[in-house]
């Protein structure tokens, strides 16, 4: 029987639970984020049976979560949380997806933007020409295997040793931009060959590196802690662990397809692949995923670090202070090992978040002293020429979504539809009208991005907040766009 | 031996294709001339390079998306894309105890093209399966980009 809204039982404000009986092979409920359109959107593509499959797996421990920016993707759903028991449950590298540790970094300027709007196309510009983009984009720091297995085992650490970031940037990263447990012998050599010629390049698809403006400050406690003010400019990256994570993957998810056959495991769908998480398969890829997130963490902080160049190389001389501060880096694709609270007692589990984040509430363990009285910052990218939102995390996401919330506006047309419907150049013409300046590679890519193919953010945003699972910090406004 | 179809089907965050074939070998060439019609005009293709590929998997379906990963991974390293797909074996039955069930050996010719349109991250196994239908057999590939 087809899903309708009838199948989904109110648990509270924006909180619904598909429960464990609505399929006969699910092991676990399925619980969503959403108001009445949000649930009603995701009704209308594959979100929920993908949901519905990771249900399926075996070994894990409470709801999986589906976030309201869910929309279909390839194995678990764009949006979606799943938490497996360690050391007895699983660890699956098809719920991780391809771009391991795709995550946004924000950094923060100390102008505003009426003080330099005159610069932002140089600095645009600047940007597009500083940072490697675009699809099969190579960086100007070209690495040995020792030198990439140091930053396959060291992630941001790596990158201060060589210059690239300051100590205060390590402590405003999720993990401090390290992933324990690395170990480059469970890569492959394909891995290890896209690897080293692309540390410090963006790629295409939907990474960018965004100008915005605050444009409101919600929390001003928070945002005076987070250095954000009203009318600041603050500098986004979206970008992941390129060819060297999209191998890992490829990798693992092909071999671990004879690794369920080995342990009798049942599927809802092949992408699924995982392997028991105590087994040599599963700490094999543990190893192989930690390397991807530790290249991930590298190549935003090298990105980064062309950024601050770009900046300084265009304002230096115009205003005092050219420095960027970094607000916070999270990862929005990801399985980490942490410890919550379920049913009222202590559990180890291995959390993937799919398209979601870690949104740890104050006093968690692993923050920087400065953020635990107010959590976890959580920063949400809009769509193109959309706002983009600073939050925090929150107790309730620590209680009721294994401390995970959103991670964007989600899609909800496809890219074919995007792409017949949207040219690129009018839509920059339309986003210049808006006042959002574009340097982008590719215009048919730049269509497929369009923000009429995503949801509403800031609905999304409510959502999160009335259901209690962020807290808003601030709001920010685009002003530049740059693109593969 | 190249002509069999493929199309695009709507998905909402990625590229998926379905593709036919009279046999295995169309469907397998099908498919990894729909992979790359998302990323080039394949007719602007130059006709530089000639490569032999010989892959074993554990069954048909892993190795038709090995099939499209070898060849992306092939694409990005050597700088080309491909345009002509000849399977000149493939055989989905063999059983020998601890080896590879699946392999096909194939011969693909590419060069480098101006610009590729996309990046598409892998093919993925997301509900794959080769259908064998009274014409020959179908499956649809979602393609992470």
């Amino acid at each position: 029987m087809p899903l309708t809204k009838k199948s989904f039982q109110p648990l509270g404000d924006c909180v619904w639970e598909l429960p464990q009986s609505a399929r006969a092979d699910m092991q676990v409920a399925v619980r969503v984020y959403a108001d009445d359109k949000l649930l009603q959107d995701a009704l209308r593509d594959k979100s929920f049976e993908q949901a519905m499959n990771v249900a399926a797996l075996p070994g894990l421990v409470g709801p999986v979560v589906v976030m309201p920016d869910v929309h279909q993707g390839y194995g678990m759903p764009i949006g979606g949380v799943m938490a497996a028991s360690v050391p007895d449950g699983i660890i699956s590298p098809g719920a991780v997806g391809y771009d391991i540790n795709c995550g946004v970094r924000l950094l923060a300027a100390h102008v505003s933007h009426a003080e330099i709007r005159h610069r932002i196309g140089d600095l645009a510009t600047a940007l597009f020409r500083n940072c490697p983009s675009g699809v099969g984009s190579e960086g100007v720091v070209r690495l040995g295997s020792d030198d990439l297995e140091d930053v396959l085992t060291g992630g941001a650490r790596w990158a201060l040793a060589r210059g690239y970031a300051t100590a205060s940037d390590l402590a405003r990263t999720e993990a401090n931009g390290t992933i324990p447990g690395a170990d480059a012998s469970h890569t492959s050599a394909r891995a290890i060959q896209r690897g080293r010629h692309q540390v410090g390049t963006l790629g295409a698809g939907n990474h960018f590196i965004e100008v915005d403006e605050v444009d409101t400050v919600f929390d001003p406690t928070a945002a005076q802690v987070l250095g954000l003010f009203p009318g600041q400019v603050v500098i986004q990256i979206h970008c992941g662990s390129r060819g060297f994570g999209h191998q890992v993957c490829t990798d693992y998810v092909s071999s671990f397809q004879a690794t369920v056959r080995k342990y009798g495991i049942r599927l809802a769908d092949r992408e699924l692949v995982c392997a028991p998480f105590d087994s040599p398969e599963g700490r094999a890829y543990l190893a192989a995923m930690a390397c991807a997130a530790n290249f991930a963490f590298a190549n935003r902080q090298v990105l980064a670090h062309f950024v601050r160049q770009s900046f300084a190389e265009v304002l230096a001389k115009e205003i005092g202070d050219a420095t960027l501060h970094q607000v916070y880096d999270i990862a929005h694709n990801m399985a980490k090992i942490e410890e919550h609270e379920v049913a009222g007692q202590r559990r180890t589990l291995c959390v993937h978040r799919k398209g979601a984040t870690r949104a740890f509430g104050p006093g968690a363990p692993g923050l920087a002293d400065d953020l635990r009285s107010i959590g976890q910052p959580v920063l949400i990218p809009g769509s193109m020429g959309t706002a983009s939102w600073v939050l925090l995390g929150t107790e309730d996401s620590m209680q009721q979504t294994f401390a995970s919330t959103c991670h964007g506006a989600g899609r909800v047309m496809s890219r074919s539809h995007a792409k017949r419907e949207i040219r690129g150049e009018k839509l920059r013409e339309e986003l210049k009208a808006q006042g959002v300046t574009v340097r982008a590679g590719s215009m048919p890519g730049l269509a497929e991005e369009a923000p009429r193919a995503y949801k509403d953010v800031d609905r999304v945003i409510e959502v999160v907040a009335r259901a209690g699972i962020a807290r808003k910090v601030a709001r920010l406004r685009p002003i530049a766009v740059i693109k593969g | 031996m190249n002509e069999a179809p493929f199309e695009e089907i709507e998905h909402t965050a990625d590229w998926a294709i379905r593709v036919r074939g009279r046999d295995l070998r169309a469907l397998f060439e099908a498919a990894a001339r729909g992979m790359f019609s998302l990323l080039v005009d394949l007719a602007q293709v130059a006709p530089e390079r000639t490569l032999e590929l010989d892959l074993r998997a554990i069954d048909a379906e892993t190795l038709l998306v090995d099939w499209l990963n070898e060849l992306l991974y092939l694409s990005e390293d050597k700088g080309i894309a491909f345009s002509e797909f000849d399977i000149t074996s493939i055989d989905t039955s063999m059983t020998a105890p601890g080896l590879a069930e699946s392999r096909l050996q194939a011969t693909v010719v590419g060069g480098r093209v101006h610009e590729l349109r996309r990046t598409i991250k892998a093919a993925t196994f997301n509900a794959i399966a080769i259908r064998r239908l009274d014409s020959g057999c179908e499956a649809e590939i979602v393609f992470d980009v």
